[in-house]
This record gives structure tokens, sequence and C-alpha cells, in this order.
């Protein structure tokens, strides 16, 4: 099934019933009357795309500036959703199964809170990337989200379980109240990354000042991360091997809370 | 013969969060002016003397005037018509008035955020993410053995607070005032308000949660790395006397202002505060405070949570109330792009947010609701001139410690209340919208 963008909204349009679980037993009358919300308006998916009815493999694709369009593939647990264009907040929300590919930018709070499947950003992508929602203290509990560009602020918050990894910058506080799970950052961390964090790992390509509840360990080559970036480089990174095969220094935190959370930078 | 002046005893000051409640109002018998305002700080003086009753118009549409009623069915048919209709500030009117606004973004379905969100809103995100231990300050002025101010001035930003509550106050536990306390402050350059501190830290900018984090570590016994000094600007010799001596205290307390909650790790910088309260709790009683401004921006919080379950930054688009700050606060969806008409009650967006966002502003309907003109009623398609609340309007605000007053005004304005306005809108949406209200119901 494809969906084209045919009227740009004036205001954000709450579009969570794009996933494939629900799209792919639709038929295209049956999509295109679908209740969505238009600011407080309830208007229909067929108001804003035009959707026709064209591969049925299982993927559904949607086309457009897409960048007010929020909750793209918010819950859904199977299929492939592809997104042709930049998207607005919330893509993925609690997202169980399948994957979300993004040609293009994201907002804010990509994966947020989800427990399986995997998003793929293209470009860049905002605040709040795999973390939590304001008053809750877990983030991710599974999955994985790739992005190829730069991330904002509090990447991966509250995070349990999963594998987070961005191909450029991250914003501020990276990690900040991990609880388990996997970051990795080939660009520049912001500050402050790890704080509060209880366990997991965040790894970074570049150096970093970490906060003074983070304690130096040691200086060797883990094998762990060898995996990981090979890994990495399957998913379409392009990671030289001085990178791979490299020393990481390994910083032990938060000591405010349990301190075996791990931090390691690349050791030039 | 010449008529005496009325006095108001006991009148509220609502300029900033102090809202100082012993004020005595000398009131002009023109009945149009305060000539005296016995116990008032040099804010509230400024406050009440300067009140002028101004010959402005009642309501305007587009720049003209008109009548109360033809801006009032104006204005709801601006709200009716949008699709995400925004309403903001809040922070200086009544709580009666900031229930109507709430009323009404229930009923639009539409988005109601407070001044709090480019303020104290990481405080309340961080209340939200990590609690809140807290005292009234009549708690404070009476037990409170250690005070400590971070990220704020209130010799110059809430001049009462000292002698009224935190610093130089006599109370049952302190009868001696500040020779009873220890008084610690915390900024990034020397204010006046640190030349009463005992313990004056001066830390380089941009480094309070890393001074916070250590502190929580020091305070828990854990490990820390010896950047500490080179970071901060603070030793660790110095910090390890700090807290030793905020852990030995009777009863301790924490304000922060701005200083700590808009510089760069906002809600964490504010979590990371409130949880070295609570840490501190495991030894004595400790507990933290925001320094409000605005006069009742703690009454919007506390109108907005009990009404809609969330401070600030909340959404009815689709029918039940939704909080995310960075997603429904004002400043951001403006820079977005995303509301398609504004209510402004009591503040002045067109002249402080983002360029984005003024932008957007000037591209929408707006309607207003202000005392003076400001940036945002001269660029209102629909502006109201309103009473100012305290001095022409009787209502309830809240203190900064979360303590209900009742106001007590001084005299009548020939200008509408904000909750008079709000209501005649209130009423005008629910009868286009078919909705049955009762019109009799007290506010």
């Amino acid at each position: 099934m494809k969906l084209s963008l045919h009227t740009q909204p004036d205001v954000p349009l709450e579009a969570d019933v794009i996933f494939p679980d629900l799209l792919l037993e639709k038929t295209v009358s049956e999509a295109a009357a679908l209740e969505i919300f238009h600011g407080n308006e309830k208007t229909t998916l067929g108001d804003f795309f035009t959707i026709t009815d064209e591969n049925n493999d299982g993927t559904v694709e949607v086309e457009g500036d897409l960048s007010k369009v929020k909750l793209l593939g918010s819950g859904m647990s199977f299929g492939r959703l592809k997104i042709i264009g930049n998207v607005g907040a919330h893509l993925g929300a609690g997202m169980s199964g399948g994957e979300i590919i993004v040609e293009g930018d994201a907002g804010d709070w990509v994966g947020r809170e989800i427990s399986g499947g995997r998003i793929i950003i293209k470009g860049d992508a905002g605040h709040m990337v795999g973390s939590v929602v304001r008053g809750s203290s877990i983030g991710i509990q599974g999955g994985e989200i790739i992005i190829s560009g730069s991330v904002k602020n509090e990447l991966g918050n509250g995070m349990r379980r999963g594998l987070i990894a961005v191909g450029g910058d991250s914003g501020d506080f990276t990690g900040v109240n991990m609880k388990a799970g996997t970051i990795v950052v080939l660009g520049q961390l912001g500050q402050r990354p790890g704080a509060g964090m209880v366990r997991g790992t965040i790894i970074s390509t570049h150096n970093a000042e970490l906060l003074p509840t983070f304690t130096y360990d040691t200086t060797y080559r883990p094998t762990v991360l060898k995996s990981i970036f090979i890994y990495l480089r399957k998913l379409g990174f392009s990671l030289d091997d001085e990178y791979i095969n490299g020393n990481y220094q390994r910083w032990s935190g938060d000591s405010i809370e349990l301190n075996k959370g791990e931090i390691f930078l690349y050791a030039e | 013969m010449s008529k005496e002046p009325d006095i108001v005893k006991n009148a509220i000051c609502t300029f900033c969060g102090c809202v100082c409640d012993d004020i005595e109002l000398t009131v002009d018998p023109d009945g149009k002016r305060i000539t005296k305002a016995t116990n008032a700080c040099v804010l509230g003086k400024s406050w009440f003397l300067e009140h002028k009753v101004e010959d402005y118009p009642v309501a305007m549409i587009n720049g003209k005037e008109v009548s109360f009623e033809e801006a009032v069915e104006e204005a709801a048919q601006v709200f009716v018509n949008a699709k995400f209709p925004a309403i903001y500030g809040l922070s200086d009117t009544t709580c009666e008035a900031q229930k109507e606004a709430v009323a009404i973004a229930d009923y639009l379905n539409g988005n109601i955020d407070t001044t709090t969100s480019v303020c104290h809103g990481p405080t309340g995100m961080a209340f939200q993410g990590v609690g809140e231990s807290t005292a009234s300050l009549g708690e404070i002025k009476n037990r409170a053995d250690f005070v400590m101010y971070w990220g704020g001035n209130p010799a110059e930003a809430h001049p009462r607070h000292f002698e009224r509550y935190a610093v130089t106050a006599k109370g049952m536990n302190t009868p001696n005032g500040k020779e009873d306390r220890t008084v610690a402050m915390v900024d990034i350059r020397p204010t006046s308000s640190s030349l009463i501190a005992d313990i004056f830290l001066q830390i380089k900018p941009g480094s309070d949660f890393e001074l916070l984090w250590a502190m929580r570590a020091m305070v828990k016994g854990k490990a820390l790395d010896n950047t500490l000094e080179e970071r901060t600007g603070i030793s660790m010799e110095k910090l390890e006397n700090l807290v030793e001596r905020m852990k030995n205290c009777q009863f301790g307390v924490i304000f922060f202002g701005m200083g700590l909650t808009m510089t760069r790790g906002r809600h964490f910088n504010a979590g990371a505060l409130l949880e070295l309260a609570t840490d501190l709790n495991d030894f004595t009683h400790f507990v933290a405070l925001p320094t409000r401004g605005h006069g009742n921006v703690t009454g919007a919080d506390n109108v907005v949570s009990w009404q809609t379950g969330f401070p600030f930054g909340v959404n009815f688009n689709r029918g039940y109330p939704r909080f995310n700050p960075g997603e429904f606060t004002t400043s951001d969806l403006l820079g977005r792009g995303e509301a398609d008409a504004l209510c402004v009650i009591a503040s002045d967006p067109a002249s402080n947010f983002s360029q984005k966002a003024i932008e957007h502003i000037k591209s929408i309907p707006v309607i207003s609701l202000d005392p003076k003109p400001s940036v945002t009623s001269q660029l209102a398609r629909v502006a109201f001139t309103t009473a100012t609340y305290g001095i022409n309007v009787a209502g309830t605000v809240y203190r900064m410690d979360n303590v209900a007053l009742k106001l007590r005004p001084a005299f009548k304005s020939p200008f509408p209340s904000d909750e008079e306005v709000l209501r005649a809108i209130k009423h005008r949406i629910c009868e286009l919208r078919g909705i049955m209200i009762n019109k009799t119901a007290a506010a």
C-alpha cells in the first residue's frame, strides 16, 4: 500500500492509523476512511493522502513532507513502513516489531518506549530518541534504532534494553538514567553522557568530558566492541578499521547510582 | 471639606511570587490611584504607586475601538474556527480567571500553557520525575537554620524574601534571625544578594549540574574524580565543608531560581537539586523550593494541575488532557508553526519568544487580554484592556510555597477583569458549539 500526502496539514496531523498491522488488513477505500486528528478536528486519511494498492509485499510506503505528521508507525508489531520525506514527532512510538525506514529527517521522540522492531533513519533526528515519555522512568525495552545523522538531547533516556546507534553527534544527556542496553555514537557525545545511569553501555569513537561521578578503569581492546562495530558495518555504517581494532578507555559510573554503567571512549 | 483617603489594611502585593500580605495602602479620595504603600518593597511601591487608570479602549479589533460585546463575538469566532487554538500566559491574573481559561481550552479541544514553561517549567518536570521535599515559607521562617539560594538574586528580584521568610526573619526557633542561620549562596557572579551570605560559592557558568552531582556523591559517600575544581571553580575541600554543614543542620532549605532552571541542563539541573535535598533527608530535615517570579504563576500551576492533572503544556486536541513539554509548550509549538490561533492573557510573547515563534504569532489571529498595551496586544486581532489583579480585582492567588491568599483590591477599575472577559468568551463559545452550561453558576 502506498500513501502520498496530497494536502499539507495546517496544524499537526496525528496519523496513528498509519502502521502495517492496521493498513494491510484494509482495502484502499477502507484505509481512506480511517479517522485521524488534524489538530482538534476529526478527519480521514483520504483527506490528506492519496492511497494506492501498489505492492503486496507487506510494505506500507508513505511519501511527502510529513514533518507535521505525528505518530507514524506507532504501535506497529510487524511489516515494513517506508517513509520517503521528513517525518514529525513520535515516529514508531511504542512499536514492538517490524521495521520503519525513513529516507529523510525525523522529529522528536523517535521510537519512544519501543519494545522491539527496528527503526532506521537515513537523516537526522530530534530530541528524546528511544526515550521515556515524561513522568515515566523506563524507556525502550528492546529493538534497534539506527540513525545515520545526528540527534539532539536525551538520546536513550531511561533505556532498559536494545541498541541505539548514531552515525553523527548526539546532544546532551545521552543515555541519562539508563538501566541497561547499548548506545553507540560514532560522532561527538554532548555534555553529561550517562548521568544517573545504573547499568548499560555507551560507546563513542570520540573523546568526551564525563561527569565527576565517573571513574577511569583502564584502556584496552574490548572484543565486544569489535562485534558491535562489525554488526553496525553490516547495517550500513562506514567505520574505519582503526575504530574497530582500536583501544578504548573504559569508565565506570554513575557512582551516585549502582556504578555498573560503562562508557567506552576511543583512545587515540 | 475634603474627603479622607481610604486605607486598605493587609493588602496583597502581586508583583512577585512572595505575595506579601501585610501591605497598607492609602487610596486617593478620587479612587483612581494609590498614594502610599506602607511595608511594600521598592518593587511593590512601584507596582502600587505607578498604577493609574488610563484612558484605553475596553476592546479593539484590528486596532479599532469596538464594544465589549463585539470583541467577545470576534474572539469566540476566532476560537471556534481554529483547529489548534493555543492559550498562553496566565501567571499575572487570578485563579478564577485561570480556571475560565482552562475551561475554554477544554471546550475547544485546544492547548493551554502558562509562563511556567519559560521559567520554572523544568522544575515542574523535575517534580514529576524525582519528587519534591517541600515546606511552607512559614515553616522555613520558624525552623530553618541553614538557607541556601542557588541561581537567583532575591535581594533584587524578591526584595522581602530575606526579611519575611528566610534570612533575617525571626521565628519560633530562630529568635535571633540571621544570627541563628547559616546562609549560603551559589551563583556565577557576586550579586547584591551574595553580600549577606556566610558562604558564597562562585561557580563557573554552566557547571551547576556537575556541582550538584558532586554534592550528591559526597552526601552519599560515593566516588568522585579529582577534576571538580577545574570544572566548577569550587575546591573539593570547600565543597566537603559545605556538605558537612548541610548534613549537620537542624532544618535546611535550598531556594533555586532561573539561574538553575533556564541554563543548559534545565530540568536535570532542577532534578539534581531536588534529589540533593531528598538525599540530605537521610541525615537531617531538608527541603527545596523554587523562587517563583510572577505574582500568581504558582496559582497557574495549581489551577491547571487540579483541572487537567498536569501543571503546564497541556493539550486537549483529542478530547482528553495530554502533557508533553517540548511538544505542547507554547514557545515550542509556535516555533514549529503549529498553532492557528493564540490567546494571550497577561503576557507578552511577541516581545520575548524566539524570532521563529514571533513570526508565526504575526501570521495567526491573536486575542490579547492585558491591563496595558504590549507588543502582543499591538498585533492582536482582538485586544481587551482588563483590570489589574490585586489592585482592582479581587480573587485568589498562590504564594510561591503554594499557600492560597485572597486579594484585597484598593479601588475599582472601569475595565472588566480577565475572569469576566474569559467567562463571556466561554459562554459565547458554548452557544456557538451548542454546549449547555449553567451561566449563573459561580465562577
